[in-house]
C-alpha cells in the first residue's frame, strides 16, 4: 500500500464514522451507543461475522465482475440483472438435475455463470456489432431480467411450492455447507476469494487481461496495436456477467435455496461502489467487501438496536463513492479513460 | 378502438411521459454543456422527497414545489461543482449522488414522518397537472431555440464541444458547465415535483422507479436535443400508457413483457441506431 492510498484510507475511515456520527446524532442516539450496537452488529458473535461474511460474499461477486468491465472501460450497471438471470438459471438447474452434491453445487455455479454471462454478453454484444452505449443497455437489461424473471417464475417455471414469486426449493443436499454451522456464512466466500486471486492473475499476466487492460486505458493506441475492440467489449462483457451470475447462483444456494425474484436488494447497484473503493484491483476489492459488508449487518443492527434507519448506510456509501471520485485515481485505471 | 379510448390513451401517455420529459431536457442541457449526467435519478428523487416534504410542513404545495426544483438544482450544482472544480469521474460522482439521494430520501421519511416507505397526504398541485404538461413542451421548444439559435446556447455548445477553444473565445467552461448542471437538476427535481405533487399527492420510496436513467436513454436517443428528447421521452409515456390499455386485454401477451415493453423498446433502438448517436465531443471529460 502506497502512501497516496493510506492516507485515502485514513480519510475515508474519519469521513464515515464522522458521517455515521451524524446520522445517530440526528436520530437521538448517541455515538457511542450507537457505534456499539454496529460493531456488536457486525462483529460480535458467530452469528453477527457470519451475517457480515455473507453480505461481503453477496457483494463481492459482482464486484469483481464490475471490475472487469470498468478496466476495459465498460460502465456496466447492469450487474443488477446479470446477478438476478444467473440466479433464476442457478435455481432452475438445481432443481432439474439429480447427482451427487459436490457435481451438483459445481453445476449450479456453472448455471449461475452462464446466465450472467449471457446477459452480459447481449450489452457486450450490442456494443461490439452497433457501438451501443452500454450504460444505456446495461440499465435497461436490469429492467428486462426483472420482468422475463418474473414472468417466467409466475407462469411458464411456475413451482407447486412456491409460495412467492420463487421456484421450488433446492434438495438439501444441494445446499451449500457453511463455515459456520447454522448461520448464512457458507463456502461461497472461499469460492469468491479465489475467484478474486484468479482474475488478479488473468487481469496481470494474461494476454486476455493485457488487451482487455489496454483498451480501457488506450482504447486508440490499443486498437492500432491490433487489438480488436469489439471483442473485448463483448468478452469482458461476458465474464463480468458470468462473475455477477456467480454472485446469484451463492445466494440461491447459500442463503435462499431457491430462487426468488427478490434474490438480491440491490447487490448489484451497491457492489459498484465496492469495485470503485476498491480501485477495481480484485484484492483490494475484497477487502472493501468486507468494509461494505460489515456496513450493511452493522447497518442492520443498528436499526434494530439504537432505531437508526438503515438508509442511511447508504448515503454513507454514496458520500464514500462521490468522495472517492474525486480523487483522480481512475483516470489511469480504465473507467475514466475513455 | 373509438376516439375517445385513442385520446384517453394520448392523454395518459402525455401525463406518463412529462416527468421523463422534463428530467430528459436536463440531461440535454448538461451533457450539451459537457457533463455526463448520469444523476437525474437522483435528482428527480430530491425533488420528488423535498417537495413533499415541504407541502407537509408548510401546508402550501406551491412552496413544496418551487423547494422540489430548488433542491434538485442544488444536487446538479454539486454534481457539477466536483466536476468542475474538483474533476470528478462524473459517472462515478453519479452514482454515489444516486446513493446519497435515494438512501437520504429513505432515511428522511423514517427520520421526519416515523414511517419506512411512504410520505402521509400532503397539500397537492394536481390543478397543475396539464398547465405542467403545456410548460414541459413549451419548455423543450424554448431550449430547442435557445440552444440552436442565442448566443447562450452557442456558449453552451461550445464547452461541450471544445472547452479549450471556447476558453480562447473568452467563455469560462467551468462556470457555463457549473450552471448548466444546477440549472438540469432543477429541472430534473422538477420532474419529482410533477410525480409527488402533480400526479399524486406523496412522495413513496422507488416512485421515480427508474424514470431519471429513462430520461438518460432519451437524450441519447433524441440525439442530445431538447426537441428530440421531448420526443422519445413522450414515446416512452406513450408506451407505459399502451401498458395500461393493453393489461387483461390480451390474453397471450403476459403482462410482465408490457412492463418490460419501453425498455426492450429502447434496447431495440440502441440495435437499430449503430453510430448514429455522436455525443458532445467533450462530454464527460474533465476541463482543462
Amino acid at each position: 500500500m502506497n502512501r497516496e492510498s493510506a492516507k485515502a484510507l485514513a480519510i475515508g475511515t474519519f469521513g464515515v464514522a464522522a458521517a455515521m456520527s451524524l446520522a445517530m446524532i440526528a436520530s437521538h442516539v448517541s455515538p457511542i451507543v450507537g457505534f456499539n450496537a454496529f460493531f456488536y452488529g457486525a462483529f460480535g458473535g458467530k452469528q453477527e461475522i457470519a451475517e457480515t461474511l455473507a453480505s461481503t460474499t453477496a457483494l463481492l461477486f459482482p464486484a469483481l465482475g464490475i471490475a472487469i468491465a470498468f478496466r476495459a472501460g465498460l460502465f456496466n450497471i447492469g450487474a443488477e440483472g446479470q446477478l438476478l438471470i444467473g440466479g433464476l438459471l442457478a435455481g432452475w438447474i438445481g432443481t432439474r438435475i439429480d447427482v451427487p452434491p459436490a457435481i451438483a453445487i459445481a453445476a449450479i455455479f456453472l448455471a449461475g455463470a452462464i446466465g450472467g454471462a449471457l446477459w452480459g454478453a447481449i450489452a457486450g454484444w450490442l456494443k461490439a456489432a452497433r457501438d451501443a452505449n452500454e450504460v444505456i443497455s446495461t440499465l435497461m437489461l436490469n429492467f428486462i431480467a426483472a420482468s422475463l424473471a418474473l414472468y417466467l417464475v409466475t407462469g411458464p417455471l411456475r413451482a407447486p411450492d412456491a409460495a412467492g414469486p420463487e421456484l421450488s426449493l433446492l434438495p438439501h443436499a444441494y445446499w451449500l455447507p457453511t463455515l459456520l454451522s447454522h448461520t448464512r456464512a457458507t463456502i461461497a466466500l472461499p469460492i469468491a476469494l479465489l475467484a478474486a486471486f484468479a482474475l488478479r492473475y488473468v487481469l496481470d499476466s494474461t494476454w486476455f487481461g493485457y488487451r482487455l487492460r489496454a483498451a480501457g486505458e488506450a482504447p486508440e493506441a490499443a486498437r492500432r496495436a491490433g487489438i480488436s475492440l469489439s471483442r473485448v467489449a463483448l468478452w469482458a462483457m461476458a465474464w463480468s456477467g458470468a462473475l455477477a451470475g456467480m454472485g446469484g447462483a451463492a445466494l440461491v444456494a447459500g442463503e435462499l435455496h431457491r430462487f426468488n425474484t427478490q434474490l438480491s436488494p440491490g447487490y448489484g447497484f451497491i457492489a459498484i461502489a465496492v469495485a470503485l473503493v476498491g480501485g477495481l484491483e480484485p484484492l483490494t476489492i475484497c477487502i472493501a467487501a468486507l468494509a461494505f459488508g460489515a456496513l450493511e449487518s452493522g447497518g442492520l443492527a443498528l436499526q434494530a438496536a439504537a432505531a437508526v434507519p438503515k438508509d442511511a448506510i447508504h448515503v454513507i456509501e454514496g458520500l464514500l463513492v462521490f468522495a472517492l471520485a474525486a480523487r483522480r485515481y481512475l483516470g489511469a485505471r480504465g473507467a475514466g479513460a475513455r | 378502438m373509438t376516439l375517445s379510448l385513442v385520446l384517453s390513451l394520448l392523454a395518459l401517455a402525455l401525463v406518463r411521459g412529462t416527468p421523463i420529459l422534463l428530467a430528459a431536457l436536463g440531461g440535454v442541457l448538461s451533457e450539451r454543456a459537457g457533463i455526463v449526467n448520469i444523476a437525474l435519478e437522483g435528482e428527480m428523487t430530491a425533488g420528488a422527497f423535498a417537495a413533499a416534504l415541504l407541502s407537509y410542513f408548510t401546508r402550501d404545495p406551491w412552496i413544496g414545489a418551487i423547494g422540489g426544483v430548488a433542491v434538485g438544482a442544488a444536487v446538479g450544482f454539486a454534481l457539477g461543482f466536483a466536476a468542475t472544480r474538483w474533476r470528478v469521474d462524473q459517472i462515478v460522482a453519479g452514482m454515489g449522488i444516486n446513493l446519497i439521494c435515494t438512501g437520504g430520501a429513505a432515511f428522511g421519511l423514517i427520520y421526519v414522518f416515523n414511517q419506512a416507505g411512504v410520505t402521509p397526504q400532503v397539500p397537492a398541485i394536481n390543478q397543475a397537472l396539464w398547465p405542467m404538461v403545456v410548460l414541459g413542451i413549451a419548455l423543450a421548444a424554448a431550449l430547442q431555440w435557445a440552444i440552436a439559435r442565442t448566443p447562450i446556447g452557442l456558449r453552451l455548445r461550445a464547452c461541450g464541444e471544445n472547452p479549450h477553444a471556447a476558453r480562447a473565445a473568452g467563455i469560462d467552461p467551468l462556470a457555463v458547465r457549473l450552471y448548466a448542471s444546477a440549472i438540469a437538476g432543477g429541472l430534473a427535481g422538477l420532474g419529482g415535483v410533477f410525480l409527488a405533487l402533480g400526479e399524486l399527492n406523496l412522495y413513496s420510496d422507488g416512485m421515480i422507479a427508474g424514470r431519471g436513467f429513462i430520461a438518460l436513454a432519451a437524450v441519447i436517443f433524441g440525439r442530445w436535443t431538447p426537441i428530440g428528447a421531448a420526443g422519445v421521452a413522450l414515446i416512452f409515456g406513450l408506451l407505459e400508457a399502451l401498458q395500461f390499455a393493453l393489461q387483461g386485454n390480451i390474453a397471450w401477451l403476459p403482462s410482465d413483457f408490457l412492463q418490460a415493453l419501453p425498455y426492450i423498446a429502447a434496447l431495440l433502438a440502441l440495435l437499430g441506431a449503430s453510430g448514429r448517436y455522436r455525443p458532445p465531443a467533450a462530454e464527460g471529460k474533465p476541463y482543462p
